[in-house]
């Protein structure tokens, strides 16, 4: 029996959904032994522990206390910070993104921890640009983001973006639902 | 916080190395214990075994 103040805690942490499903496969058919892996936006850690089982070294990053509570006890080595800001240079072999992208209307925030994980303000992107702008830092010098999208966020937008950081990306993996197309990009310099 | 995390991990701000102070650790883990930047001095604090590498502003920003 859960007991009240740890089903309130669950509540505001993102738990593992058909995005975080799609992007944990595309991942764990990527990574391999010996790979650095960082997972920003872990949450409950799922995708974290799937590319763990694959054999990488896997960190997660969340600025959310409650979700780095969370994936510590699932396991994961965690950091409670802002998207990668607290990693060296060159550090990753892999970053993976399941970011808030849900275009919000400013009228329908709010302000907790589960707006945090879903809300990407009002065009969907008001996370992803500053991860972009923050992420080639980290990446080692043939790493990787796996950055999932859906359609509602507007891919086109976010592969601007990633270009005008000197950044290319393709899509590696898809998966079609009722309104919204769930993509991730695999994003390189 | 398992100590080879060091080895990954810089100063939010300004990305100086950070040094670790212990104050508890079990044989695994440093639960409690502060990172110091080497450069500009700001304490980032280790609890529950978690750093919290957020910037001095973003640690009050919490909306729970």
């Amino acid at each position: 029996m859960t007991d009240l103040a740890e089903r309130r805690d669950l509540e505001q942490v993102y738990q593992p959904a058909e995005d975080s499903r799609l992007l944990a496969e595309t991942a764990a058919e990527r990574v391999g032994d010996g790979d650095l892996v960082l997972d920003v936006g872990t949450g409950s850690g799922y995708v974290a522990s799937v590319a763990a089982d694959a054999g990488a070294d896997v960190v997660g990053a969340d600025i959310n206390p409650l979700a780095c509570r969370e994936a510590r006890e699932n396991g994961v080595p965690v950091v409670q910070c802002n998207l990668t800001d607290p990693f060296r240079d060159g550090a990753f072999d892999y970053v993976l993104f399941n970011p808030p992208y849900l275009p919000t209307p400013p009228e329908d925030e709010r302000d907790d921890w589960m707006e945090y994980a879903l809300s990407g303000g009002e065009d969907g992107r008001a996370v992803i640009e500053p991860f972009l702008d923050g992420v080639e830092r980290v990446l080692a010098p043939d790493g990787r983001v796996l950055l999932l999208l859906s359609t509602l966020t507007g891919l086109d937008a976010v592969v601007d973006d990633a270009a005008q950081q000197g950044l290319s990306a393709e899509e590696v993996g898809a998966e079609k639902h009722a309104f919204e197309r769930l993509v991730v990009l695999s994003i390189r310099r | 916080m398992r100590e080879d995390l060091m080895d990954i991990i810089c100063c939010p701000l300004d990305k100086h190395e950070l040094d670790l102070e212990v104050i508890r650790r079990n044989d695994e883990e440093i639960m409690e214990g502060r990172l110091v930047c080497t450069e500009c001095g700001e304490e980032y604090p280790i609890e529950d075994g978690i750093p919290n590498l957020l910037p001095p502003d973003m640690r009050e920003e919490s909306p729970a």
